[in-house]
């Protein structure tokens, strides 16, 4: 929201010397983040009002044409502009030969098409309010032609207020409320608001306006007034600028006055043709009903649209827009205007049906305070009397208000002021800080009674802590020392999950050399499609960010190959690590589960058993790292819908003999379908489920010792069959049991010219000894002999 | 073999071992000729056990004979030992200095984390420091924890569509990680220190600086006489301590339905050094930190008295500090998967002769 510095002045009497940035600097640290203030530099000088006389086309030109201006003086000029619109009586901007602005430089005269132009009309353009182009802004016609426009009514401060910052406090989306903040801050007194009396607009003596509210709900309060005489003369000068200061587009007396008020006191208003309405219902719209909104355009209402009816007729969407029916136009000569206070959450649902956001709109999502809708009418008919004295009023103030806010007054507990501000803040100045918001402070023996002002208790303030922050936030943030809290020390159970997380991640990307990133949490159809992935039902999102991205991922392989891709040319080997969750439907809660994905891939074709082999020792040392316990691999049935599983290089991952997981190498077909250039690398993929093992307390390692007598080491290589896989062979030693048996472990295995065609060395390293003597030749001798007679029996042959 | 015959094999001996030392090439082989012939077996060794088969009057000059003999030949096998070791010694000397001992080391990819994970662990360590205990909550959350149990009520404009994933189950992907505040005071009671990292969603057009898909750390302390000087002296010592030096914070009022008073912390731009920058919107001061007092509502929520009880919750958004720290200007790059813009390039190409 834009506010203009001249029109603040209205309100508050902000001294000279304040820098504007100053004063935004400090509206930011004490009420609302200001996000910009700049400098309105008309450069104005020799500006005078001049009276259209006679305006003609000049034919030899597109889009200029000849005006005759009354300059004052009895003087008559000719100049030509590209004005689109002038009309013959009415008051324009006029630059004489000599005058200036900055945007123009000094204007003289000139000879355009063939005619002699002397000085200029100023479009709103030059004048720094966005119209359309070479539009003029037209002054009022109280001004005499020749009447000098002081250069001060052009420049201006303009400071931008994020309108994020105030959605809680309707209050501040006018003028006047944020001069009463900027009052506050300066300690200034807030000027009286130049009204008309109630008295004095109750007293007409006409027939009121019939007004019914069907829903108090959604309408708290419905006020209006009659008027005649209404002006067809353009809205003075200052009141235009100031619109085009705060970002609205000046257009007709009447609009410009009621966008006037809602800029002022945040209270919108519509002027309806008075002709063309008799008496005001507010209602909902009929189900399916069509409307025709003042921009023209018709619209299908949706369920619960609150409408302003006049007999049964819609003539306006309840606080978005008014009804093209009943627009004012320049044949109106009487007004009904309408100033109400509509339910916050029913206009904005509204508003969001309809696709249809107004300023209006805006302000009315913000819950309003039904007191300015009297107060805006007040306003309207004191400004509208100064500008226009043919103005009559035809109706008394008419006013339904079946729904007032209850009154608020909140007790407030001074210890509660000191614990949250940090120090104690004694009455005074409690009362000093909150009596210019408008608040009234009552002491009590321990608590204060504060009794909140009406256009801050539509929900804004209504329990203790609200009129704590309004006192805090006047004790100054910036200004309290800084102190670090005074806490109660207890010991909290570590998040078992996170601790699981954390170590994962740690071993992965240290120890293990992963690389970690990150992917979406959901599936890129597309994607499934290139690889031949139908997930089946997943998690689905009822608005997913775009076509296709519906469907929460029940796996991280494919976000983690989408990766791979995209670094293919960047890197000869990457080893890519996600830790994220998955989704699954279930009964009678869908469930999240923590996974932990790795992929690690190589240029290199056939690569792929050495990659597997990297992962296997990675998760191996993981299972230590992690839970002081050995992760095992079992046979795994190839799950089929999964296309990153190899028909022969898949197993299943698992801890303390449950499945955890899966570890697989993908097939030469996959790599084809996803690109072309991977059928050159080797890919091996591991994917493990994390939760359910945060209940797995991590084991304290047994630590090596060194044995009282020395042990002695004894190789053996097992000549097997090629087809005999390691495991089978792990087995049959595991069965062989020995007193002087210490250890058995896997040294390497051996194809080759050394061996006979179609078999395999494995070599095992057995380490034997006693705890209570060294063991002598005659004992390993024995062992060897055992042993051997051991690896005969599962029919393997020993290699010497 | 009376004495003379005795000297004259010594002496054939003494021969054959000077005549075969300079073809010995090394120190094993002198060793195992050494043995040969001065070992317990040895051609020398061996004649000192025929000593006895002399009479004993002649069997002093036999012992003195035979050990001139071993003395002599061990004199000659410790000349060529030397010469050995020296030519040895010349060897590696040679090689030393022909070794470039300024070539890199070896390319071995080292592993790394995402930058949002290295500013989320240097935080968490922090606030462990402080006492805190770092808490989990799920992705796929409950209306109710994002929504109602933080004091956002139906109609609040923040429940919009237009801001929330919603999943066809009802339930949202979590729009900030505020639910683990009301789920650890359910958990855990009054007093309470907790910080909860992680993953949040909001439905965002993407562009280089809006995602969809972020990472707050959520922050909560409720304790008997917590006070906004209290949160304004951690959220400092945090800010300083992940932007790793002194920053400027500055403190203004904030809006959020979970607090009451609610606060911006801004930190001075750390990229303009507070002068005004396109990333600060020339306003020299960047937001990082919304936070206030716990609304009395999400206390009672969190089954926590607010009379006795008083806390403080923030929302850092790591995603945001992560990008400043590293000094990344495109959100995009972070859940991209392309390893380029996230890991050091060092980490996965080793030492490098120069890079611009
Ligand atoms: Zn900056």
């Amino acid at each position: 929201m834009l506010i203009s510095l001249n029109w603040l002045r209205d309100s508050v009497d902000v001294p000279a010397e304040v820098d504007p940035h100053e004063l935004a600097e400090r509206f930011t640290c004490t009420a609302a983040e200001v996000e910009d203030v700049h400098r309105i530099e008309v450069g104005a000088r020799g500006l005078i009002a001049a009276r259209v006389e006679a305006v003609s086309d000049l034919p030899a030109t597109r889009n200029l044409r000849l005006a005759r201006l009354d300059v004052g003086d009895g003087r008559v000029i000719e100049t030509v502009t590209a004005a689109p619109v002038l009309r013959v009586g009415w008051n324009v901007v006029y630059a004489p030969a000599g005058a200036a602005v900055a945007k123009l430089g000094t204007i003289g005269q000139a000879k355009v098409a063939g005619r002699a132009s002397v000085g200029m009309i100023l479009s709103g353009d030059a004048l720094g309010v966005e119209m359309a182009v070479g539009e003029a802004l037209f002054a009022e016609p109280a001004l005499a032609p020749g009447t000098p426009l002081p250069p001060e009514w052009f420049d201006d401060w303009v400071i931008e207020i994020d309108n994020k910052s105030i959605t809680h406090r309707p209050d501040l989306w006018g003028h006047r409320g944020i001069a009463r903040e900027v009052a506050a801050m300066y300690g200034l007194p807030l000027k009286p608001y130049p009204v008309v009396a109630v008295e004095e607009l109750a007293g007409i003596d006409a027939p009121p306006i019939p007004l019914e509210i069907q829903d108090p709900q959604a309408a708290r309060r419905y006020s209006g007034l009659r008027l005649g005489g209404v002006p067809t003369q353009p809205a003075p000068l200052w009141l235009q600028l100031r619109l085009g200061r705060v970002g609205m587009r000046p257009i007709s007396a009447l609009v410009d006055l009621t966008n006037y008020i809602m800029a002022d006191l945040g209270q919108p208003m519509h002027a309806f043709d008075g002709s063309r309405v008799e008496r005001i219902e507010v209602g909902w719209a009929a189900e399916g009903e069509v409307f025709r909104t003042l921009d023209g355009v018709e619209r299908t209402l949706p369920p619960q649209t609150l409408m302003i009816q006049s007999q049964g007729r819609s003539i306006a969407l309840a606080g978005i827009m008014g009804g093209l029916e009943t627009e004012v136009s320049e044949a109106t000569t009487s007004l009904l205007l309408e100033s109400a206070n509509f339910d916050a959450a029913t206009i904005r649902r509204s508003a969001i049906a309809l696709g249809l956001r107004t300023d209006a709109s805006a302000r009315f999502e913000k819950s309003l305070d039904p007191v300015n809708t009297v107060l805006s009418i007040q306003r309207f008919v004191a400004l509208a009397r100064e500008c226009y004295p043919d103005l009559k009023l035809t109706s008394p103030l008419s006013d339904c208000f079946p729904n007032p806010f209850p009154p608020v007054t909140v007790k407030v507990n001074r210890r509660h002021v000191t614990r949250t501000v940090g120090r104690e803040v004694p009455d005074d100045e409690v009362r000093q800080i909150l009596g210019p918001l408008g608040f009234d402070v009552t002491a009590g023996r321990r608590d204060l009674s504060v009794s909140v002002p009406s256009f801050r208790a539509t929900g804004d303030v209504d329990i203790e802590a609200d009129v704590i922050e309004e006192i805090a936030r006047y004790c100054g943030y910036n200004r309290i020392p800084e102190v670090l809290p005074q806490v109660t020390v207890r010991r909290f159970e570590p998040c078992a999950r996170l601790e699981v997380e954390r170590r994962t991640l740690a071993y992965f990307s240290g120890a293990a050399r992963f690389s970690e990133l990150h992917q979406y949490l959901w599936y890129d159809s597309a994607w499934l499609t290139t690889l031949g992935f139908e997930p089946g039902a997943c998690v689905e999102l009822a608005n997913p960010a775009a076509t296709g991205l519906h469907r929460l991922r029940q796996t991280l392989l494919p976000g983690l190959l989408a990766a791979l891709v995209r670094n293919r040319f960047h890197y000869e080997a990457c080893a890519l690590l996600e830790v994220g969750s998955v989704f699954e439907r279930a009964e009678p809660d869908d469930a999240e589960f923590r996974h932990v994905g790795l992929v690690c891939a190589r240029r290199q074709k056939g690569g792929e058993n050495e990659l597997y082999h990297r992962l296997k020792t990675a998760l191996e040392g993981w299972g230590w790292e992690c839970f002081g316990r050995a992760v095992s691999f079992g046979p795994a049935a190839v799950d089929t819908a999964r296309p990153w599983e190899h028909p022969q290089r898949t197993a299943e991952v698992q801890l303390e003999g449950r499945g955890i997981g899966r570890l697989s190498a993908v097939p030469l077909e996959l790599k084809r379908r996803m690109e072309e250039h991977l059928t050159a690398w080797a890919i091996a993929w591991a994917e493990v489920r994390l939760t359910g093992l945060e209940k797995l307390s991590p084991r304290t390692e047994a630590l090596g010792r060194i044995p009282p007598h020395p042990l002695v080491e004894l190789d053996f290589s097992v000549l097997v069959r090629r087809e005999v896989r390691y495991a089978e062979v792990a087995d049959r030693l595991r069965e062989f049991t020995h007193p002087l048996l210490r250890r058995v472990a896997y040294v390497g295995s051996y194809e080759g010219p050394a061996l006979p065609q179609q078999q395999r060395s494995l070599t095992f390293r057995v380490v034997v000894g006693d705890e209570t003597r060294t063991l002598v030749e005659e004992d390993t001798a024995a062992f060897r002999a055992t042993f051997e007679q051991h690896l005969a029996s599962c029919g393997y042959w020993t290699r010497r | 073999m009376d004495i003379e015959q005795l000297g004259q094999r010594i002496a054939e001996i003494e021969a054959a071992v000077v005549a075969r030392l300079p073809s010995v090439a090394n120190v094993d082989d002198l060793r195992r000729v050494e043995n040969e012939v001065l070992g317990k077996e040895g051609a020398l060794g061996a004649l000192i056990t025929t000593i006895k088969e002399y009479p004993p009057a002649q069997r002093g000059q036999v012992g003195q004979v035979i050990n001139a003999a071993k003395g002599r030949v061990k004199a000659a096998l410790d000349g060529r030992r030397a010469a050995l070791e020296a030519a040895v010694a010349d060897a590696e000397a040679a090689a030393a200095a022909a070794f470039d001992p300024t070539l890199p080391g070896y390319v071995e990819p080292m592993g790394s984390v995402h930058p949002v994970t290295a500013v989320q662990w240097r935080i968490e360590r922090l606030f462990e420091r402080l006492g805190f205990t770092v808490e989990a909550g799920p992705e796929m959350e409950e209306e109710y924890y994002n929504f109602e149990a933080l004091n956002i009520p139906a109609t609040h404009p923040a429940r919009d569509m237009q801001d929330t994933f919603w999943l066809t189950n009802r339930k949202v992907l979590r729009t900030q990680t505020s639910p683990v505040q009301v789920r650890a005071m359910l958990k855990y009671g009054a007093p309470l220190r907790i910080i909860a990292p992680g993953r949040c969603f909001r439905y965002e057009t993407i562009d280089a600086s809006h995602e969809n898909t972020f990472h707050q750390v959520e922050g909560l302390m409720i304790d008997r006489e917590i006070s906004i000087p209290n949160l304004i002296a951690l959220a400092h010592t945090l800010l300083r301590e992940v932007m790793e030096r002194d920053v400027k914070v500055r403190v203004r009022p904030g809006f959020f339905p979970f607090v009451e008073p609610g606060l911006e912390i801004d930190m001075n731009c750390q990229i303009c050094a507070g002068k005004g920058c396109p990333t600060c919107k020339q306003s020299g001061w960047i937001e990082v930190l919304p936070c206030g007092m716990v609304h009395p509502n999400v206390l009672l929520a969190g089954k926590v008295d607010p009379h006795e009880f008083s806390g403080f919750a923030f929302g850092l958004g790591l995603t945001r500090l992560a990008m400043m720290k590293y000094g990344i200007g495109d959100i995009r790059v972070l859940n991209s998967g392309d390893l380029r813009p996230i890991v050091a390039a060092r980490r996965l190409e080793g030492p490098v002769v120069a890079a611009v």
